[in-house]
């Protein structure tokens, strides 16, 4: 009798103690890599004199960085809210309406990566309360007010006085020349707690708290310059080509360290090579549904960062760089980089020395019907893909 | 284990109720002290062993030092024994339980002697030797004769020597809380406990209503029936009536039964304060409870009670000071010994929360700490229409009030502290107030975890005999799988029973490796069916085994007679050399079973695809014609449907002359005719490649004569010399040589390899884009992008195709690409450099759509062909729901269908491809 009722109970206890049968494990595959498979194809002529097209990469990078007033421009604002912040955590006085925990610059300003013309800092803040509207608007206000009060000695010129702005993601702090974005987010422990209707957006948050780990990433991954140079050319790249938009600046971020460190000599590669590498990696479809793509070393649980598109998206991606790569290899970079040009390269029929490169047509197909069983396209592909590789 | 206690409990619970009858008072006593004993059984053991345990600190509790380990531990100890009582059906019967397995069982006189002996030690004689008196007769209980007389005996004792009992106790334990605690807190306990023995004399409903009762004025008013005065008083409702009908009316009235009945049902401010806080604070005056000081000081304020003093005063009333009475605090005082375990006792009769109160109040040290307000910024001011707050809204909560005393309440109050701390701070500290649901919910949570840990240790000690069973299930599944897996693969893309074309067949598919891929993918499906599709049909392939065989064996005589008319007189068939020789070994086991009549001619041809001599011995090495090879697809074994043109190579020993070949082909009609005495070749000369045709029907062998000299020869220029054959063509023969060589070296083994040459020397042959790229090119980019997968990892033909599309895509081919080095030149070429600009931007650019196709599960796009059915892909993609299924047997009828299909499919191929083309750029 009791043992009958042990078995019951053992029921529970076998499924904290053993995983439920799991029938196989997705394996994707690493798309080909001309760079890794160096061994296999040998280069049979020396490569061609590059240096005009090194130079344009530089030259475009020196166009692309900020200039020196811009820099001083946001790194005074950033200063200054840094310290206003510090001030809250270290000591918050009569200030209640949330407790700091954390402060630290994120994006593209702190990794050295920022583009020109988009003079954004980051700065993120951890709260030790919940995330609540009201709470960012206090916080907003206080930041406000310490901000006059620090700057009550200087002499506020035309265009430095500042905009308070408050938004889903925290408070936009701006003048005319620099913004530093404030992004509010919670310890970890908290965003479950999140309710949309009072907190802000728990994704939000997460990716808040996701743009820490990977500033932290960088720093000690990707300081090398070339990355950097690297980083803010793709950047332009997103900007300039349509299809490129999907990609984030934290999937450019990987893309270009995999480019420039993975390789045999894990030596980082000149930045030409680098370059054409982007494209060749994007063109084998390392961004493609079924390919390993680029494990994202800030998540657990192997996430390719290219899963954050959607399939249409990464069909864009990859028929824009498959595109590019044949402009390139047939001398356009000066195209690609916007030195000449325009955009449309990308989508219509182009002439190099008497070569017609035409474009790629998209070979995402909407799902018309959905059968029983069919449960959208975007599991199936993926499901598919886990059916593949085991 | 477990089953003995439970099976105990029915037991004892019988034996129960015979002895229910005789005195309640008693049993009650017992019951108290038979829950100590688990209490601190559990303390030390767990509960499987818990009747030994019992017994053993029984039996050590002569000495003082169990006692007081077990009055240190009291609260978990207390807690373990009241879970155990929860999970038996009352704590009541749980004790008697005890009690009867103790007085029934064997350990009886060990518990009677164990406890004489802690009372000896103690030199008291009072209660305990009174008990064990009682004790010892043991077994009478039940039968309740003797028993009527003994409550009262008991009692009597037990009242008579209460300080004597807890001297005794204090005693024998010297270490024991209740030593430590200071014998006026003690005392009133004893007095509740025997209050509560007398009062269950009564009933329980009695003891309910007074156990606990400290003695106060309330209870008498509450019996005290209304007094109609001048001023109609209602004591009950603390109100006055206007005159004798009002008051009537009254009475009778909803609100006054309500109240009277509750102060009926919880007479006691101790019952009241049960279900709530012990920070609670109480005007006496009004018999309000209010839960804390703002709400106190509120009601103070208040109108009602101003009006009920004012009453007070005219009737003459005493008037309580204004000072709260702190229920908890009162409280507290009463029962702050709970770590008595005999406290317990009144547990069983009073409703069993009290216990949870106890322990929460000692917690609770302040009962009204000064709570901040929290949660400023959430309340809203609305205001009306000139500018004056009129009324608050709390955004946590979702209340309003009107008054600002009520909002401060509220900000202080638990409700909104605790919305705020959902919501806001995580960190902000709420006192628990831990709801009769919630304390069940623990309880069950606790029982719940004993019942985990009792059965992970029968699970340590008896592995389960279900994961044996589970084992095996997979086990079988998983052959299952696999043999599914070689059934598929036999009858899907490699029909069984084809007689491989020699030297030819596709790489066998090892089970090995193909293990831990169990499944093909969707691509991997439809690569195998367009393969199938593609691959010549078995009678196709016999005809042209058979031509070339002939012409090979032609071609040996006329060597034969060449150099017996030349130089030796040796007419002995040709005994194959060490070429040759090697034949056996290194044709595939397939071969040799599927082809056993061919077996014994193998040496005759070149149907190992190795050269095939025509020398005998070394000397005869200077014979003209010196052996014949196979090259091209037909010894790669890329022959696909539809194929009708095989080559041959033929070695000279000198530079082939073009009279050499007249010779050969003015011979060779004869030759074959020797071999096939009536045949239909024809033979015809084809200076332009160096060689000459065999021709029948739609098929055609041409046979190339080249020497090896022809290469050496390169410094002198060999145009001096008309009658030799071109070149360039011998050349290329030798290379096509060398090209059959390395494919046999390298891509042969490869997994898949053959499979995507196969496959793309299809898509050259179908799609114009893909035209220009030579066979040799493409053999040589398929073997090197397969052959440098990272890993060495072999890939299923459906990846091996997309990782050389992605190759292509990737720019392997375009302009500033490295070019494919060509293994078997000097200095390894370009083999891809005739492609132009143009050329190579449009395979790149066809493979760049192909590789998405393939991406978007549209590979029958690329291949060509019809997308296969979905069942097969239904049936895999719910894999999950394949176990269920598996127990029925329709699964496996299910897939030996989908099997017969693909095979007939394969035998008529029906299925036309149809013309999907790529982007033909």
């Amino acid at each position: 009798m009791a043992r009958g009722n042990m078995r019951g109970r053992g029921g529970v206890g076998r499924g904290i103690g053993r995983h439920p049968f799991k029938p196989k494990i997705f394996l994707p595959r690493h798309p080909f890599d001309l760079t890794l498979a160096e061994v296999t194809f040998p280069k049979l002529k020396p490569s061609p004199d590059e240096t005009m097209f090194t130079n344009a990469l530089l030259k475009r990078n020196a166009d692309l960085s900020p200039t020196a007033a811009e820099q001083t421009a946001i790194l005074n604002l950033v200063t200054k809210i840094q310290t206003v912040l510090d001030n809250l955590v270290v000591a918050p006085g009569t200030f209640d309406a949330c407790q700091l925990e954390e402060v630290r610059q994120v994006g593209s300003f702190k990794k050295g990566t920022m583009v020109s013309g988009h003079n954004v800092a980051d700065i993120v803040v951890i709260l030790k309360t919940l995330p609540t509207k009201e709470a960012v608007e206090a916080l907003g206000n206080k930041v406000r007010d310490d901000l006059k009060n620090l700057m009550k000695s200087e002499v506020i010129n035309k265009g430095e006085s500042l905009n308070h702005a408050i938004n889903e993601r925290g408070i936009e702090i701006s003048n005319c020349f620099a913004t530093v974005r404030v992004m509010v987010t919670t310890v970890h422990h908290n965003i479950r707690k999140l309710d949309p209707e009072i907190h802000l957006d728990p994704k939000i948050m997460m990716s808040h708290l996701a743009a820490i780990r990977h500033s932290r990433w960088f720093e000690e991954n990707a300081h090398h310059s070339s990355i950097k140079v690297l980083i803010r050319l793709l950047r332009d790249l997103r900007s300039r080509f349509e299809g490129f938009e999907p990609l984030t600046p934290w999937m450019l971020d990987l893309l270009a360290h995999f480019a420039i460190m993975n390789n045999p000599s894990r030596q980082a590669v000149p930045i030409n090579q680098a370059f054409r590498r982007v494209f060749q990696l994007l063109a084998a479809g390392l961004f493609l549904p079924g390919s390993a793509g680029i494990t994202d070393p800030c998540e657990g649980g192997n996430l390719r960062i290219h899963t954050a598109m959607s399939l249409e998206q990464q069909d864009t991606c990859c028929l824009t760089a498959q595109t590019l790569l044949r402009v390139l290899s047939h001398g356009g970079y000066k195209h690609i980089l916007g030195l000449e040009g325009n955009a449309t390269i990308a989508k219509e029929m182009s002439i190099w020395d008497g070569v017609v490169v035409s474009p790629l047509e998209k070979a995402y197909e909407k799902p018309l019907e959905k059968k029983d069983g069919e449960e959208g396209e975007d599991e199936d592909m993926e499901g598919e893909g886990e059916e593949d590789f085991s | 284990m477990a089953t003995n206690n439970y099976f105990g409990f029915t037991h004892g619970g019988t034996q129960y109720s015979a002895a229910a009858a005789t005195g309640t008072a008693y049993q009650t006593a017992q019951t108290g002290y038979a829950v100590a004993a688990p209490a601190t059984a559990a303390a030390a053991a767990s509960y499987n062993t818990q009747r030994p345990g019992y017994e053993t600190a029984y039996q050590a509790a002569a000495t003082p030092a169990t006692y007081a380990a077990v009055g240190t531990g009291t609260t978990p100890a207390y807690e373990y024994g009241y879970g155990r009582a929860a999970a038996a059906t009352t704590g009541y019967e749980a004790g008697k339980n005890y009690y009867q397995q103790a007085a029934t069982g064997q350990a009886a006189t060990g518990y009677a002697t164990a406890y004489d002996q802690a009372q000896g030690a103690a030199k008291q004689a009072t209660y305990a030797t009174q008990f064990a008196a009682q004790r010892n007769p043991g077994q009478p209980q039940a039968q309740g004769a003797t028993v009527s007389a003994k409550p009262a005996q008991y009692t009597g004792t037990y009242q008579a020597n209460p300080s004597g009992y807890q001297a005794a106790y204090a005693q024998a334990a010297a270490q024991t809380t209740i030593a430590a605690q200071p014998t006026t807190q003690t005392k009133p306990t004893m007095y509740v406990a025997q209050q509560s023995t007398n009062q269950q004399k009564a009933g329980w409903q009695g003891y309910k209503k007074g156990g606990a009762a400290g003695g106060g004025a309330k209870n008498m008013r509450s019996k005290a029936p209304p007094k109609p005065q001048q001023l109609h008083y209602c004591e009950v409702c603390k109100i006055s009536c206007a005159g004798p009908q009002t008051y009537r009316e009254h009475l009778e009235g909803q609100k006054h039964k309500k109240r009277e009945a509750a102060t009926k049902m919880t007479a006691s401010p101790a019952v009241t304060s049960q279900n709530r806080a012990g920070n609670s604070l109480r005007c006496q005056l009004c018999d309000v409870t209010c839960t804390g000081n703002d709400a106190y000081a509120a009601h103070i304020r208040g109108s009602k009670h101003s009006k009920v003093v004012m009453l007070h005063t005219k009737l003459g009333k005493p008037i309580p000071p204004v000072e709260p009475e702190v229920i908890g605090g009162t409280r507290k005082s009463i029962t702050s010994t709970p770590k008595i375990n005999f406290v317990q006792s009144g547990g069983l009769g009073v409703p069993a929360p009290n216990n949870g109160d106890v322990k929460e109040e000692e917690i609770e040290d302040t009962p009204e700490p000064d709570i901040q307000p929290v949660g400023q910024d959430y309340i809203e001011e609305i205001k009306s229409e000139d500018g004056k707050v009129i009324s608050f809204n709390c955004k946590l909560c979702e209340c309003r009030f009107n008054d600002p005393n009520a909002k401060e309440m509220h900000m202080k109050g638990r409700r909104h502290r605790l919305q705020y701390k959902k919501k806001v701070n995580p960190d902000l500290v709420v006192d628990l107030k831990p709801s009769l649901r919630q304390r069940k919910i623990q309880e069950e949570k606790m029982r719940r975890a004993a019942l985990r840990e009792e059965y992970w240790q029968r699970r340590h000690i008896a592995p389960d005999d279900d994961d044996e069973r589970m084992y095996w299930e997979e086990r079988r599944r998983y052959e299952e799988d696999y043999m599914e897996w070689c059934r598929r693969g036999n009858m899907g893309p490699f029909p069984r029973g084809r007689p491989p074309f020699p030297g030819n067949g596709p790489p066998p598919f090892f089970p090995g490796p193909q293990m831990t891929r169990r499944i093909e993918s969707n691509d991997d499906r439809h690569v195998m069916a367009h393969h199938a599709e593609i691959y010549p049909k078995e009678e196709e392939l016999q005809n042209i085994q058979r031509i070339v065989s002939h012409t090979e064996r032609a071609l040996k005589i006329v060597s034969d007679q060449m150099s017996e008319a030349s130089t030796v007189k040796e007419e002995t068939p040709a005994a194959p050399t060490t070429d040759a020789e090697k034949t056996p070994e290194t044709t595939t086991p397939t071969e040799a079973n599927d082809k056993p009549e061919e077996q014994t001619e193998l040496k005759e041809d070149g149907r190992d695809n190795q050269l095939f001599s025509f020398q005998r011995e070394e000397r005869d090495s200077n014979r003209t014609l010196k052996g014949v090879m196979r090259v091209g697809h037909l010894a790669k074994g890329l022959l696909l449907q539809g194929d009708t043109n095989v080559e041959l190579v033929v070695l000279c020993s000198d530079k082939p002359t073009l009279t050499l070949l007249r010779t050969v082909v003015d011979m060779l009609p004869a030759a074959l005719k020797q071999v096939l005495p009536d045949n239909s070749y024809t033979v015809t000369i084809n200076a332009a490649e160096a060689g000459f045709t065999v021709t029948e029907a739609d098929l055609t062998v041409l046979v190339q004569l080249t020497s090896p000299v022809m290469r050496e020869q390169e410094a002198a220029s060999g145009g001096l010399d008309r009658d030799v054959l071109a070149r360039g063509k011998c050349l290329q023969a030798l290379a096509a040589l060398r090209h059959t060589k390395w494919f046999q070296a390298r891509a042969l083994g490869l997994h898949s390899c053959v499979v995507i040459i196969r496959i793309l020397r299809d898509l050259c042959q179908r799609v114009p884009t893909w035209a220009p790229l030579s066979p040799w090119a493409m053999e040589l980019l398929v073997e090197k992008v397969i052959s440098s997968t990272p890993g060495g990892v072999q890939l299923s033909p459906g990846d091996a195709l997309r990782r050389v599309m992605e190759a292509v895509a990737g720019g392997l081919l375009l302009p500033g690409g490295p070019g494919l080095g060509d293994p078997c030149e000097k200095d390894s070429p370009d083999a891809a450099t005739a492609l132009t600009a143009q050329q190579r931007e449009d395979l790149t650019c066809s493979a760049q759509f192909a590789l998405r196709l393939i991406a978007y599960r549209q590979i029958y796009k690329v291949l060509g062909m019809e997308q296969l059915p979905m069942q097969q892909k239904n049936f895999r993609r719910d894999r999950s729901a394949r176990k269920r299924r598996r127990s029925g047997g329709e699964q496996a009828d299910f897939e030996s269908d989908t099997g017969k299909m693909v095979k007939t499919e394969n035998d008529t191929n029906n299925t036309t491809p149809t013309e999907t083309p790529l982007p033909s750029k």
